[in-house]
C-alpha cells in the first residue's frame, strides 16, 4: 500500500494527477494503470457501466479507500458530493454546510454559501423539511464551502426527478464557473456529461478506455451517438438528441 | 376528598356544556367524539373506580384492614407531609434513587460507548457484561447483603446495576446503527476523531441513549422498592414496612400511590428530555 494522497502546491499544479493507479479487490482487479489529470476549472464526467471502476476511482480520490499501487497528487483534500445528500439530521442547515469549519464566522459564510443555492432563508430549517433537489443543494453548498481545488461528484442528480435534475445542472455549472475547482463526475447520463462537461471520459475494465472534448453545439449528436456506442448501447434507430 | 371531587365535577361541566368547537364538530360528523371527549372518556374508567372504592369503604363492606377509603389516604398523607416524616422519607428514597441511577448510568454509558467504539472491548467486555445481565438483577440481592449489608451502600449499588444495563446495550446498540456513510461524510468534510464523536456519532445515538434513560429510570425505581423493603430505617419503603407491622394499611396504600406518582414523573421527565433533545427526530419533536 503506498502514500495516498501526496500534497503538491506549485502554482500551475493541477487538480488532480493520478498516475499507474491500481486497485484491486482480492484477486479482482478493479483499476489497472489508470493515468488521468483534471487541471482547475476543468469538468471531466466520467462515464462507465456499472462495475466498470468509476466509484471505486472516485473513492480513492477522495481517500475514502486505500490504493494497492500508483500514485495521487493532488494540493489539498478533496470535496465530495454523494449520490445520497448525507446531511446531518440532527443539525441546521448552516450547521451542515459549515461542518468540518474551523472559523469564527461559520455562520455567516454558511449563510453566503446557502444563500448561493438559492436556500439563503433556510438557516435554521432541519435537514427533513428540505425536497431531494433541495437536499442535494445544500449538499453542493456544503462541499463548495471549503474552496476545493477538486470536486467530485458522485452521480449526484440520480435521484432527482428530471426537471430538478436540469435545474441542478445550471446550478452547478454557474458553482462551478464562480469557484473554478477541476471537477470529477461520476455519471450515468450521457446527456448530463454532454450537459456539463468539458471532456468525457468511458471507463471500461479498470482504465480510461475512451476520451470526448465536447465542443460546439453542432458535435454533440455525434458525440451522444459515439459515447453509446462506446458504452455498449447500440442503437437500432436514431434516437433525437 | 377535595380533589376527588373536583375532578367529578369538572367532568360533570365539560359534559354538560361543550365547547363551540366541539358541538360544531359534533355536526358535521355525528359519530366522532374529538381529541377533548377522548381524553375524558380515558379518565372516565379510573374516576368512577374511585368512586366506586370509596362508596364501598364508606359502606362499611370494605373492610379498613383491607383497603381503607380513598379519602382515609389522602387525610393520611395529609397527617404525615404535616409531621415532616413523608417528606424526610420521600426525600431520603430520592436521594437514593438519585444516587444509584447517576452511578449506574456513568458505568453504562462509559461502557457501552468504548464498546460501541472498539471492536477490542467489545471481545474484552461484552461477554462479560452479557452473561451478568443474563442473571434477574434482584437474584443478586442476598448476596449484595453479605457485602455490603443493609446500609445506604447496599440499596445504591442496587439501583446502579440495574440502571447499567439498559442504558450500556441502548449505548451500545445506538452507536452501531449510526449510518456509516456518515462518518464517511464527516471523514471527507476533514473531522478528526473528537468532532467525529461530538457532531456525528453522539447525536445519531442519542434517541437509543435516550430509550435507555427511560427503561433505566423504570428498573431504578424497581431496584429501589425492593432494596428499602429489606432492612431499611428510613425511606418509602422503610414507611411501608413500617405500617405493616401496625396493620396500617392506609399508610401502605399511600406509598404505593407516592411509588406510582413518582414513577409517572420520571416518565415525564425522560419524554421532555426526548423532545427536546430530539427536536430534529420526525418521531419525537414537533414539527416546524
Amino acid at each position: 500500500m503506498t502514500l495516498h494522497v501526496v500534497p503538491s502546491s506549485t502554482a500551475a499544479s493541477p487538480a488532480v494527477a493520478v498516475t499507474h493507479l491500481y486497485r484491486a479487490y482480492g484477486s479482482r482487479v478493479v483499476i489497472e494503470n489508470l493515468n488521468l489529470r483534471i487541471e482547475r476549472g476543468e469538468f471531466v464526467a466520467l462515464l462507465g457501466e456499472s462495475g466498470c471502476g468509476k466509484t471505486t476511482l472516485l473513492r480513492a480520490l477522495a481517500g475514502l479507500d486505500p490504493i494497492d499501487g500508483g500514485r495521487i497528487a493532488a494540493p489539498r483534500r478533496p470535496a465530495v458530493v454523494f449520490q445520497e445528500h448525507r446531511l446531518l439530521p440532527w443539525d441546521t442547515l448552516w450547521r451542515n454546510v459549515a461542518l468540518g469549519l474551523q472559523a469564527a464566522d461559520a455562520r455567516e459564510r454558511a449563510a453566503a454559501a446557502l444563500a448561493e443555492v438559492g436556500l439563503g432563508d433556510r438557516l435554521d430549517d432541519w435537514p427533513r423539511n428540505l425536497s431531494g433537489g433541495e437536499a442535494q443543494r445544500v449538499a453542493l453548498a456544503r462541499a463548495l464551502m471549503q474552496e476545493p481545488e477538486l470536486l467530485l461528484l458522485d452521480e449526484p442528480f440520480a435521484a432527482l426527478d428530471a426537471l430538478t435534475r436540469i435545474r441542478m445542472h445550471h446550478l452547478v455549472r454557474e458553482l462551478v464557473a464562480t469557484h473554478r475547482p477541476g471537477v470529477l463526475l461520476v455519471t450515468h447520463d450521457v446527456d448530463e456529461a454532454i450537459a456539463l462537461a468539458d471532456r468525457i471520459l468511458v471507463m471500461r475494465d479498470g482504465r480510461i478506455a475512451f476520451e470526448h472534448r465536447t465542443s460546439g453545439h453542432g458535435a454533440r449528436s455525434i458525440a451522444r451517438a459515439e459515447l453509446l456506442a462506446e458504452l455498449g448501447v447500440v442503437a437500432s434507430h436514431p434516437i433525437p438528441a | 376528598m377535595s380533589n376527588l371531587e373536583q375532578t367529578a365535577s369538572s367532568v360533570a361541566f365539560d359534559a354538560a356544556q361543550p365547547s363551540d368547537n366541539a358541538v360544531s364538530r359534533a355536526r358535521k360528523v355525528p359519530f366522532e367524539i374529538g381529541r377533548r371527549g377522548l381524553l375524558l372518556l380515558s379518565w372516565l374508567a379510573p374516576v368512577v373506580l374511585l368512586i366506586v372504592w370509596e362508596l364501598l369503604a364508606q359502606a362499611g363492606w370494605l373492610s379498613p384492614q383491607v383497603l381503607p377509603a380513598p379519602s382515609k389516604v389522602l387525610r393520611t398523607a395529609f397527617k404525615l407531609a404535616a409531621s415532616g416524616s413523608l417528606l424526610n422519607d420521600l426525600g431520603i428514597s430520592l436521594l437514593r434513587a438519585i444516587g444509584g441511577f447517576t452511578i449506574g448510568a456513568s458505568i453504562g454509558f462509559a461502557l457501552g460507548i468504548l464498546v460501541g467504539f472498539s471492536r477490542i472491548a467489545e471481545a474484552a467486555i461484552d461477554r462479560s457484561v452479557q452473561m451478568i445481565r443474563a442473571i434477574p438483577f434482584l437474584a443478586l440481592l442476598p448476596l449484595v447483603i453479605v457485602w455490603l449489608g443493609v446500609g445506604e451502600a447496599e440499596k445504591i449499588f442496587l439501583v446502579a446495576l440495574g440502571v447499567a444495563f439498559p442504558i450500556y446495550i441502548n449505548t451500545t446498540l445506538g452507536i452501531r446503527q449510526i449510518d456509516p456513510k456518515l462518518i464517511e461524510l464527516g471523514r471527507v468534510q476533514g473531522l478528526g476523531t473528537l468532532d467525529l464523536i461530538r457532531r456525528i456519532v453522539l447525536p445519531g445515538a442519542l434517541p437509543s441513549i435516550l430509550t435507555g434513560v427511560r427503561y433505566a429510570l423504570a428498573t431504578a425505581w424497581l431496584a429501589l422498592v425492593v432494596a428499602e423493603t429489606i432492612g431499611a430505617q428510613s425511606g418509602i419503603g422503610f414507611l411501608a414496612m413500617d405500617a405493616r407491622e401496625f396493620l396500617r394499611t392506609d399508610v401502605i396504600v399511600l406509598t404505593i400511590v407516592i411509588y406510582a406518582l413518582i414513577g409517572v414523573a420520571a416518565d415525564a421527565i425522560a419524554r421532555t428530555l426526548e423532545r427536546r433533545l430530539l427536536a430534529w427526530h420526525p418521531n419525537y419533536g414537533g414539527t416546524r
